[in-house]
C-alpha cells in the first residue's frame, strides 16, 4: 500500500463530495440540528443542575434549621438526595430522562427515586431525545452512508474504476483511500462538535476540567473516532461489493435500519421478556414477608425482639430496660434498621441482577453491532448509563443508612431510658448535632469504574476498528473490478 | 511481449473465451473483430487482470498476469470504450489524478504537453470534464495512457460513437503511437478503421479466435467479406 | 393483468423478506403487549391480596389504637388498564397504575414510582403502536420507492408507456397491490392481537384500527408523491428515508427537547421539600397555630378540640394535613406545568402525523400523560374521601373492631378515553389530502 496513492484517492473523494450541491445542503441541515442539540443539551444541563443544587441547599438549610429535638424525630424528618448531572451529560443524555432525580431519605424506609423527566413527559418521549450523542450515533452514520454509498459502486458503474485499476491503483489503496476520504467528512462534522463540547464544559464549570473529566472527554472523542472509522470502512466495503450504486445505497440503508433501529429495541424488549422483573408491589411484599420472618419490630410480642431484649438484659446484668446504660428503644431501632437494610439490600441486588440480565441481551449484541457499542460506551463516559444510576442509588441508600444509624446512636447515648410524662417536655438533644452530620453529596463514578461497567462495549469498539481494516485487507484480494 | 497461452474463461457452463493462443510484438497494432459477446472484452479483461482466467495464462512482457497483476498493470495502459473520468474535475486535473495513481508526478507543463499530444485543444484543458464531448474525453484517456509511458495500450471499442472527424484524429494518434514502438491491442467493430490502423486483424466468434490476418494481405472490402463469412 | 403484477411483486425477494420481518415484528410486539398486560393483572391480584393481609395484620397489632393503625394502613387505588394498552403502552410503563396510600399527607406518597429498569424505559416499548408508527412506513418506503424508477431503469417503462392505455392507472394498480398486501398484514396483526389479548370489539378498537389505516394512507400518499417526480431510485429512497428520519426521529425528539426545556418542573422538588417541612416543623411550633389552620380547613372537626397536653391524634393528623396544605400551591403549579407540556405537544403534533398518531394511540388506549394526570386527581379525591371518613372516628377514639375492615378492597377507576373521531382523524386526513393534491399536480406529467 502506497501512502501517497491512498492520500490521493482520499483527497479526490473529499473534493468530489464538495462538487455536489447535495453535500452542502446536508452539511447545512446537520449543522443546524447539531447546533440545536448543543444548545438544548447545554440549556438542559444548566437548568437542571441549578434546580437540583438549589433544592439540595434548600433541603439542607431546612435540616440545619431544626431546633433541639428528639433524634428520632430527625430520623423521620430525613433528608433528600438529589442526583447531580455529570457535566458530560450535556453531550449524551443517555438514561438521564428515565431515571429519578430526587429521593427522600428517612429511617426505616427505602423510598423510590422520584421525579424522572419521563414522569412529566408526554407520549413524545417515546421518539427519543435529541442530544449531540444521539445525532452522532444515529444520524451521522446515515449521513456518511448517504455520502459514501457511491464511493466505489458509482465508479464501477461508469467504468472509472477500470481505468484506476489499469493505472495501477491497488484495491487496498482504493478501499483505504475512499474510507479515509469519508472519514475526513465525518471529522468535518465531529471535530467542531468535539471542540464545542470542550468549550461548553469549560464555560459551564468556569474552571479547568478535573483529570477524571478530561479523561472521560478524551475517551469519548476516541470512542467516536473508532466508531466513525468502522462506519466509513463498512460504507466503502458495501459500496465495493455492490454492482450498482443503488444496490449499495439500499444495502447500507437496510444495515442502518437493522442495526440502529430494529435490533437494539428488539433485543432490549426480548431481554425484559425473558427475564421478567417483579413489580413494586411484589417486591415490597417479598421484602415485608422476609422482614416479618426475621423479626417484626412493630409487633409488641415478636419473639426475635423478645430474645434480643433478654440477652441484652443478661449481658448488662439488669432486670429492666430502664436500668440499661443506654436508651433501649434507640438500640432496638438500630438493630431493626440494620436488619431491614440488609434484607432490602439483598433483594435490591437481586432486582439489579435481573435488570442486568435484561440489559445483557442488548449488551451482548455490541459484539456485532458497533452502534450498541458506542451507545453504551458513550453513556458510561458521560455518566448517564445504568451503572452510574445504580451507583447513585447505592450512595443515597448508604447515606440514608448512616443518617438513620447516627440518629439511633445519638438516641442511645443521649436520650434517657425513662419516658417523660405527658405534661413534661419531651426528650431532646441539641441542634448542634444536625449540623455535625454532613450533607449528601452525589459523587460521580471514576472513569475506570464506569468503563469497567461497559467493558464489553469498549472491547467491541476496538475489535471492530481493527476488524474493519483487517477485513478490508482480506476482502481487497477478492474484489472484482467489473 | 503480449502473449496468451491456452487462455480461457468460463462463467458456469457458459464459455466466454476458449483456449486462446496469441502473441503480439512491439510496434504492432492488433485489432480484434467480432460480434457482441464474441469474447473481445473478456480477452482484454483477462490481460488487465480484472477477471481471473479459468485456464491457461496471459503474459505481459513474459510476466503472468493472474498472480502479478500489480506488476503487469504498471506495464500497460487502458482506454475503455467510454472514458468516464471525474466529471467535476478538469481534463488536466483528471490527468494529474490518474497519472499519480500510476506513480508519476508531472508538472503543469508536462501535463499540458500530454493533453496537447493527445489532440486536446489547450482551451479545453481547464474546463470541467462534464462539459466534454465523447471524443474529447477519449483524448484525455489517451493522454492518461501516454503519461504512463506504458509499452502496451489496450483499447476497447475506441471509435464507437465518435464523429468522423474525431475518428480521423484518433486514427492519426494511434498510428503515431504504433510508430513510436508501442504495442496496441484494440477490440473494435469498425472494419474500415481496423484495416486502416491495424497491422494484424483477429476475428473472434463464440469465444474462439477463428482467423488472424495481416493487413498487408487484405483491404477493407475483402476483410468485410471475410468477416461476414466467418461469423 | 392484476394477477401478473401481484406475481411480479411477490416474487421479489426483498418484498417477501420485508413482509416476513414486518409480520414477525408485529407478532413479537403483540407478545410483549401480552406480557405487559399479565404483569398489570398480576400487580392487581397482588395488591388485592396484599392489602387484605396487610390490614388484617395491622388490625391485630394495633387493635386498640385506631390512630396508630391508620398511621400504617394503606389503601389502594387502581387505574384500570384497558387491554388496548398492550397495543400502545404509552406512559404506563413510567407511571404506575396502582397507588397505595395511607391517610397521612398525600404529597409525600403521590409520586412514588414503580421499580423500572431505566434501560427498558430508554429503549421504549416494542408495542404494536411502535410497529405501526415506525416500521410500517419503512416497509411502505421499501416497496414503493422504485415503483416507477425501477421500470425506467430496467427499460420497461418505455414499453409500458406504449402498451398501456394509462400509465398512471398502471402505477396506481401497482401501488394498490402494495397497499392491499400491507393493509392485509395490518388486519392480520389486529386479528392476532384481538385473539391473543382478548380485546373487545368496541369503538375504541375500531378507532385504533381506523387511525392506523389513515396514518398508513398518509405514508402511501407521501411515497407516491415522491415517486410522481419521476426521479431515480436512489434519489427516491434517499428522499423518503430522510423524510422518515425527520418525521419519526428528529422532529418529535426536537419537539420533546423543546417542551422539556421550555417547561422545566422545579415545582416537583419544591413540593417534595415543602410537604416534608410543612408537616415536620409543626412538631416544634405551638400546637394552637396548627390546630387553627386545621380547623380553618375543616371547621366540622373543631368540636373535637381538646386542651389536654401531650400527644393526641387530632394534633398529629392536623400536622400531617399541613404537609399537604402548605405544599398545595406548588403541587398545583407542577400540575399546570405538566399540562402545559401536554398541550404544547398536542398542538405541535397536529402538523406532524407520526407524533399525532402516537398521542392518539395513547389516548385510545388510555395510556397518555393526561390519563395519568387524571389518575393523580382521582388519587387526590380518593385520599381525601378516605381521610375524611376516618378523621372523625380517630378523633372520637372509636374502637378498631367497630370497623368492618374486610370492606376495604382496592378501588378502581375507569377513565373515559380521550379519543374523538373528528379531532383524531381530521389532521391526518387533511395532510394526506394536501399531499394527494400535490401528487395530482405532478401526475399530469406522467
Amino acid at each position: 500500500m502506497r501512502r501517497e496513492i491512498v492520500a490521493l484517492i482520499a483527497k479526490q473523494f473529499w473534493t468530489d463530495a464538495f462538487k455536489s450541491r447535495a453535500t452542502y445542503v446536508m452539511i447545512f441541515l446537520v449543522s443546524v440540528i447539531l447546533t440545536y442539540a448543543a444548545y438544548s443539551g447545554w440549556k438542559n444541563y444548566a437548568t437542571q443542575s441549578d434546580i437540583r443544587t438549589q433544592y439540595q441547599e434548600e433541603a439542607r438549610k431546612s435540616w440545619e434549621e431544626n431546633p433541639d429535638k428528639h433524634p428520632h424525630r430527625m430520623a423521620h424528618f430525613g433528608s433528600f438526595a438529589f442526583r447531580l448531572k455529570h457535566p458530560l451529560s450535556l453531550f449524551d443524555f443517555g438514561m438521564e430522562s428515565f431515571v429519578g432525580n430526587a429521593v427522600f431519605l428517612e429511617a426505616h424506609k427505602q423510598n423510590t427515586v422520584n421525579f424522572s423527566e419521563a414522569s412529566f413527559s408526554t407520549g413524545l418521549l417515546r421518539f427519543g431525545e435529541i442530544s449531540l450523542a444521539m445525532l452522532l450515533q444515529v444520524l451521522l452514520p446515515l449521513i456518511l452512508f448517504f455520502l459514501g454509498f457511491g464511493s466505489i459502486a458509482v465508479e464501477r458503474e461508469n467504468g472509472t474504476l477500470k481505468i484506476s485499476i489499469a493505472q495501477g491503483a491497488r484495491w487496498m489503496e482504493i478501499l483505504v483511500g475512499k474510507s479515509l476520504g469519508l472519514m475526513k467528512l465525518a471529522l468535518l462534522f465531529f471535530l467542531p462538535v468535539a471542540v464545542v463540547i470542550l468549550l461548553l464544559l469549560l464555560i459551564l464549570k468556569g474552571t479547568l476540567l478535573t483529570t477524571d473529566e478530561l479523561l472521560r472527554y478524551v475517551g469519548t472523542v476516541v470512542s467516536y473516532l473508532l466508531f466513525f472509522q468502522v462506519i466509513c470502512f463498512v460504507s466503502t466495503l458495501v459500496s465495493a461489493f455492490s454492482k450498482t450504486s443503488k444496490d449499495a445505497l439500499v444495502k447500507l440503508l437496510a444495515l442502518w435500519l437493522f442495526f440502529v433501529i430494529i435490533l437494539p429495541k428488539t433485543s432490549q424488549a426480548l431481554g425484559s421478556y425473558f427475564y421478567p422483573s417483579p413489580s413494586k408491589i411484589e417486591f415490597e411484599t417479598i421484602l415485608e414477608k422476609e422482614l416479618i420472618k426475621k423479626g417484626d419490630s412493630h409487633n409488641p410480642d415478636d419473639p426475635y425482639y423478645k430474645a434480643l431484649k433478654d440477652s441484652v438484659l443478661l449481658v448488662h446484668k439488669v432486670d429492666s430496660v430502664h436500668k440499661l446504660p443506654f436508651n433501649y428503644s434507640g438500640f432496638v431501632m438500630r438493630e431493626g434498621e440494620r436488619t431491614s437494610a440488609e434484607i432490602y439490600k439483598k433483594h435490591h441486588n437481586e432486582l439489579l441482577k435481573t435488570f442486568q440480565k435484561q440489559n445483557n441481551v442488548t449488551r451482548f449484541t455490541a459484539l456485532f453491532n458497533p452502534y450498541v457499542a458506542i451507545r453504551n460506551a458513550s453513556m458510561a463516559l458521560a455518566g448517564t448509563d445504568f451503572g452510574s444510576y445504580v451507583n447513585f442509588q447505592e450512595q443515597s441508600e448508604s447515606y440514608r443508612y448512616q443518617l438513620a444509624q447516627e440518629m439511633n446512636e445519638l438516641q442511645m447515648e443521649l436520650i434517657s431510658n425513662i419516658s417523660p410524662d405527658a405534661d413534661e417536655e419531651p426528650h431532646m438533644i441539641s441542634k448542634e448535632h444536625w449540623e455535625e452530620f454532613p450533607d449528601f453529596k452525589h459523587q460521580f463514578l471514576s472513569i475506570s469504574t464506569a468503563l469497567q461497567n461497559e467493558m464489553w462495549s469498549v472491547i467491541a469498539l476496538l475489535f471492530w476498528s481493527m476488524a474493519s481494516v483487517i477485513l478490508s485487507g482480506i476482502l481487497s484480494k477478492k474484489m472484482k473490478t467489473i | 511481449m503480449l502473449e496468451a497461452i491456452n487462455l480461457g474463461k468460463n462463467y458456469g457452463t457458459f464459455t466466454a473465451l476458449k483456449s486462446l493462443d496469441l502473441k503480439i510484438e512491439k510496434g504492432e497494432v492488433f485489432c480484434l473483430l467480432g460480434q457482441n459477446g464474441a469474447g473481445k472484452t473478456t480477452t482484454i479483461n483477462l490481460f488487465l487482470g480484472f477477471i481471473k482466467p479459468s485456464c491457461g495464462e496471459a503474459l505481459i512482457n513474459g510476466v503472468e498476469v493472474k498472480s502479478n497483476h500489480h506488476n503487469t498493470n504498471s506495464m500497460i495502459a487502458y482506454i475503455p470504450e467510454i472514458v468516464q473520468l471525474y466529471g467535476n474535475l478538469s481534463g488536466i486535473e483528471n490527468l494529474d489524478f490518474f497519472s499519480r495513481l500510476a506513480g508519476y508526478k508531472y508538472g503543469q507543463t508536462e501535463l499540458k504537453n500530454y493533453l496537447t499530444k493527445s489532440g486536446l485543444q489547450a482551451e479545453a484543458h481547464t474546463k470541467r470534464l462534464s462539459t466534454y464531448s465523447k471524443g474529447m474525453r477519449q483524448k484525455v484517456g489517451i493522454a492518461i495512457a501516454l503519461s504512463k509511458n506504458a509499452d502496451i495500450i489496450f483499447m476497447d471499442e475506441p471509435t464507437s460513437g465518435l464523429d468522423p472527424q474525431a475518428t480521423a484524429e484518433f486514427t492519426a494518434i494511434s498510428k503515431e503511437l504504433a510508430a513510436s514502438g508501442k504495442a496496441i491491442f484494440m477490440a473494435t467493430h469498425d472494419i474500415f478503421n481496423a484495416v486502416n490502423i491495424g497491422s494484424r486483424i483477429g476475428i473472434m466468434k463464440e469465444g474462439s479466435l477463428v482467423n488472424t490476418i495481416s493487413t498487408d494481405d487484405i483491404d477493407a472490402n475483402q476483410l468485410q467479406e471475410l468477416y461476414l463469412k466467418t461469423i | 393483468m392484476y394477477f401478473l403484477i401481484i406475481k411480479q411483486f411477490i416474487r421479489s425477494k426483498t418484498a417477501v423478506l420485508a413482509f416476513v420481518i414486518l409480520f414477525l415484528m408485529g407478532m413479537i410486539s403483540i407478545l410483549i403487549g401480552k406480557q405487559f398486560l399479565s404483569k398489570q393483572e398480576n400487580t392487581i391480584a397482588e395488591i388485592t391480596r396484599q392489602q387484605q393481609e396487610h390490614i388484617e395484620r395491622n388490625v391485630t397489632y394495633h387493635k386498640d389504637n385506631l390512630g396508630l393503625l391508620l398511621y400504617y394502613v394503606r389503601f389502594a387505588l387502581v387505574n384500570e388498564t384497558d387491554n388496548l394498552a398492550a397495543l400502545s403502552v404509552g406512559q404506563r410503563d413510567v407511571n404506575p397504575s396502582v397507588r397505595s396510600v395511607t391517610i397521612r399527607n398525600l404529597e409525600g406518597q403521590k409520586y412514588d414510582t414503580d421499580l423500572n429498569n431505566p434501560s427498558n424505559l430508554q429503549s421504549g416499548n416494542l408495542d404494536l403502536g411502535f410497529v405501526i408508527i415506525y416500521l410500517f412506513p419503512l416497509f411502505i418506503i421499501a416497496t414503493t420507492f422504485n415503483l416507477l424508477s425501477e421500470e425506467s431503469e430496467t427499460g420497461t417503462w418505455r414499453l409500458i408507456a406504449i402498451q398501456s392505455k394509462s400509465k398512471l392507472r398502471y402505477l396506481l394498480v401497482k401501488l394498490s397491490i402494495r397497499a392491499l398486501l400491507l393493509y392485509s398484514v395490518l388486519i392480520m396483526l389486529f386479528l392476532a392481537a384481538t385473539v391473543t389479548l382478548s380485546l373487545h370489539l368496541n369503538e375504541k378498537l375500531f378507532a385504533f384500527i381506523a387511525l392506523s389505516i389513515v396514518y398508513l394512507t398518509f405514508w402511501f400518499a407521501l411515497c407516491f408523491w415522491i415517486v410522481s417526480f419521476q426521479r431515480s431510485s436512489s434519489f427516491n429512497v434517499l428522499t423518503l428515508l430522510s423524510l422518515w428520519v425527520a418525521l419519526a426521529l428528529l422532529l418529535p425528539a426536537s419537539v420533546n427537547n423543546f417542551v422539556t426545556n421550555r417547561y422545566p418542573v422545579p415545582e416537583a422538588l419544591e413540593t417534595m421539600i415543602k410537604q416534608r417541612d410543612g408537616y415536620h416543623e409543626k412538631w416544634d411550633l405551638p400546637r394552637e397555630a396548627t390546630m387553627n389552620k386545621f380547623f380553618a380547613h375543616y371547621p366540622q372537626f373543631e368540636k373535637y378540640a381538646s386542651s389536654a397536653p401531650g400527644f393526641n391524634w387530632l394534633w398529629y393528623y392536623a400536622m400531617q394535613q399541613m404537609g399537604d396544605d402548605e405544599s398545595a400551591e406548588y403541587s398545583r403549579s407542577m400540575r399546570e406545568k405538566i399540562m402545559q407540556r401536554e398541550q404544547t405537544s398536542r398542538l405541535i403534533s397536529l402538523a406532524i402525523p407520526t407524533m399525532h398518531t402516537q398521542l392518539l394511540f395513547n389516548d385510545v388506549a388510555r395510556t397518555s400523560l393526561s390519563n395519568h394526570m387524571r389518575f393523580l386527581d382521582k388519587t387526590d379525591e380518593f385520599h381525601e374521601r378516605t381521610r375524611l371518613y376516618f378523621y372523625p372516628k380517630i378523633f372520637q377514639n372509636e374502637p378498631v373492631e367497630n370497623e368492618n375492615w374486610d370492606e376495604f378492597k382496592p378501588e378502581y377507576i375507569s377513565e373515559r378515553s380521550d379519543f374523538n373521531w373528528l379531532n383524531g382523524l381530521s389532521p391526518l386526513a387533511l395532510i394526506t389530502l394536501i399531499i394527494l393534491f400535490l401528487t395530482i399536480l405532478n401526475t399530469r406529467r406522467i
